[in-house]
């Protein structure tokens, strides 16, 4: 089973993810988390998230409440538990200041959401070919016991 | 120089005033009589008694002209802005009998001037404002615009024929809009971008014209168009602003052609330190009174069904060439093709003062 973690605040577009995802072509787990706090909880495993897998891929929106899509990603890329796992920033900012700035904080690729739905869909299966099906991953190690 | 409207008037150098002409008279409202023989206080604010002191006691000292620029009072209480040129009066053997000054108002130009920095300051403002309001606004309306363009796109997909027919128009209607105001968005956001910052340097613009025509190969084949230049200069400018200038005008070329297949010409010539570029097609032309509109920003001249877009095309161009130092213009009649002109900055070199003879 492929864990993917969505990091998204809008739950339409969440929603939309969980769709285009339903008949990709392998079997996957999608969580949404809503923030930047929650996703880095989440990806350690702390607070309400101690049962969590650890993620095969993350799509991390880049504007979120609180601790946004820039510092969730700053944190994972220094964590040396974190920094293997592919982060795809997926977000509706076109600016060039977006995309450089994302990709100095080491982001594995900068994807502009499209704003046509059939677009949208073949984006994400294509986020879900290329990670999980073109590209070689670490094994994932096994989950902490306790 | 003297002229005619300069206030003219001699005083001793006590402060005592000795003379005063017609123009005195006009500019601070008194009367000769009335100020002769009074102190120099008369027009001197207070604060400006010591500037003038000072002046004085270097007169006996120099000889030339002093000239400051201070204010004045006039009879009806009124602060004026001036330039004085003070000058020493001597009698035979040398010694300092006065002064004369002459005046003459400079609050107009100054106003002037004031008003002009501080128009120009808040263009500069207004404008930065609203290509900010531009950008910001396109942006941030995409968010929800992919909300409801997807969503409805959803239901489409799921629920077509599945409804009744009233349903599917809805739907059908809804789907439409949602992709007119994405188009309109995406060249909003276009638009802002356009025609902003960014050093000039040296464009060569054959290379721009193969660029703008390696972009538009589809639309030259499909309309099996002939596109001829002349010699094509160097101009000084940014490079993809100039290749977009390009394509916006030949790709309308080749949309807006009549029953013929598009032919267009590229021209330029000298126009002083500018180049002086037209783009002749033989397409449907446009309409005299719609010449000066179709510059403007979503202007379209024809239904959606017969010519798709939102009516950005030449909105960038006219920015494109107002951020050059140029003007676009249109020259056409219905049926009978158009030509578009707008001037570009020659290139210069890139050092100026190679340019430029030095003497020493």
């Amino acid at each position: 089973m492929i864990e993917i973690l969505l990091v998204e605040d809008n739950p339409g577009d969440a929603r939309l993810a969980v769709e285009a995802l339903k008949d990709g072509k392998f079997a996957n787990r999608l969580t949404v988390v809503e923030d930047g706090t929650s996703a880095l909880n989440y990806l350690r495993r702390e607070g309400n998230y101690r049962e969590a897998e650890l993620p095969d891929l993350v799509l991390l929106d880049l504007n979120l409440p609180g601790k946004d899509g820039r510092e969730v990603l700053r944190e994972m890329k220094a964590d040396p538990e974190l920094r293997r796992i592919p982060v795809v920033i997926l977000t509706t900012s076109s600016a060039e200041a977006d995309v450089l700035k994302s990709y100095n904080l080491y982001a594995n690729c900068y994807i502009v959401k499209p704003v046509d739905l059939a677009q949208f869909v073949t984006v994400v299966r294509g986020i879900e070919d290329f990670w999980l099906s073109i590209v070689k991953l670490p094994t994932r190690p096994e989950a902490h016991g306790g | 120089m003297l002229n005619s409207n300069d206030a003219i008037i001699s005083k001793t150098p006590d402060g005592i005033i000795t003379s005063w002409n017609a123009a005195a008279e006009e500019l601070y409202g008194y009367r000769a009589e009335e100020a002769i023989g009074r102190h120099i206080g008369l027009i001197v604010p207070p604060e400006k008694l010591g500037e003038l002191g000072e002046i004085m006691a270097r007169l006996g000292k120099v000889t030339g002209t002093q000239k400051i620029e201070t204010e004045r009072l006039t009879r009806d209480g009124r602060r004026i802005e001036v330039e004085v040129r003070i000058s020493p009066i001597r009698n035979a053997s040398g010694k300092l009998i006065g002064a004369s000054s002459i005046a003459h108002d400079i609050g107009e130009t100054r106003r002037m001037v004031r008003e002009l920095a501080h128009t120009v300051d808040n263009l500069a403002k207004s404008n930065a404002e609203l290509e900010q309001f531009a950008y910001v606004a396109s942006h941030d309306l995409q968010e929800p615009l992919r909300m409801v363009a997807s969503y409805v796109q959803l239901i489409a997909q799921r629920y077509e024929g599945r409804l009744d027919n009233d349903a599917d128009e809805f739907i059908g209607f809804a789907v439409d809009g949602a992709n007119r105001m994405k188009n309109l968005i995406a060249d909003l956001l276009k638009y802002s971008r356009a025609g902003r910052g960014e050093a000039f340097t040296e464009v060569n613009t054959a290379t721009a014209l193969e660029e703008a025509m390696a972009n538009l190969q589809f639309a030259l084949r499909e309309t099996a168009a002939g596109v001829t230049h002349d010699v094509m200069p160097r101009i000084s400018g940014i490079p993809p602003q100039i290749t977009e200038l390009f394509q916006n005008l030949i790709g309308n070329a080749l949309k807006f052609h009549g029953p013929d297949p598009p032919r267009v010409h590229i021209s330029a010539r000298r126009a002083d330190a500018r180049w002086e570029f037209s783009i002749a097609d033989n397409g449907i032309g446009i309409a005299p009174e719609y010449r000066g509109k179709i510059f403007e920003i979503f202007r379209r001249l024809h239904g959606r069904g017969k010519y798709p877009g939102t009516g950005i095309g030449l909105a960038i161009c006219r920015k494109i060439v107002a951020h050059h130092g140029g003007e676009i213009t249109v020259d056409s009649a219905e049926g009978q093709g158009a030509t578009f002109r707008f001037t570009l900055p020659e290139y210069v070199g890139s050092d100026p003062n190679n340019c430029v003879a030095t003497s020493t």
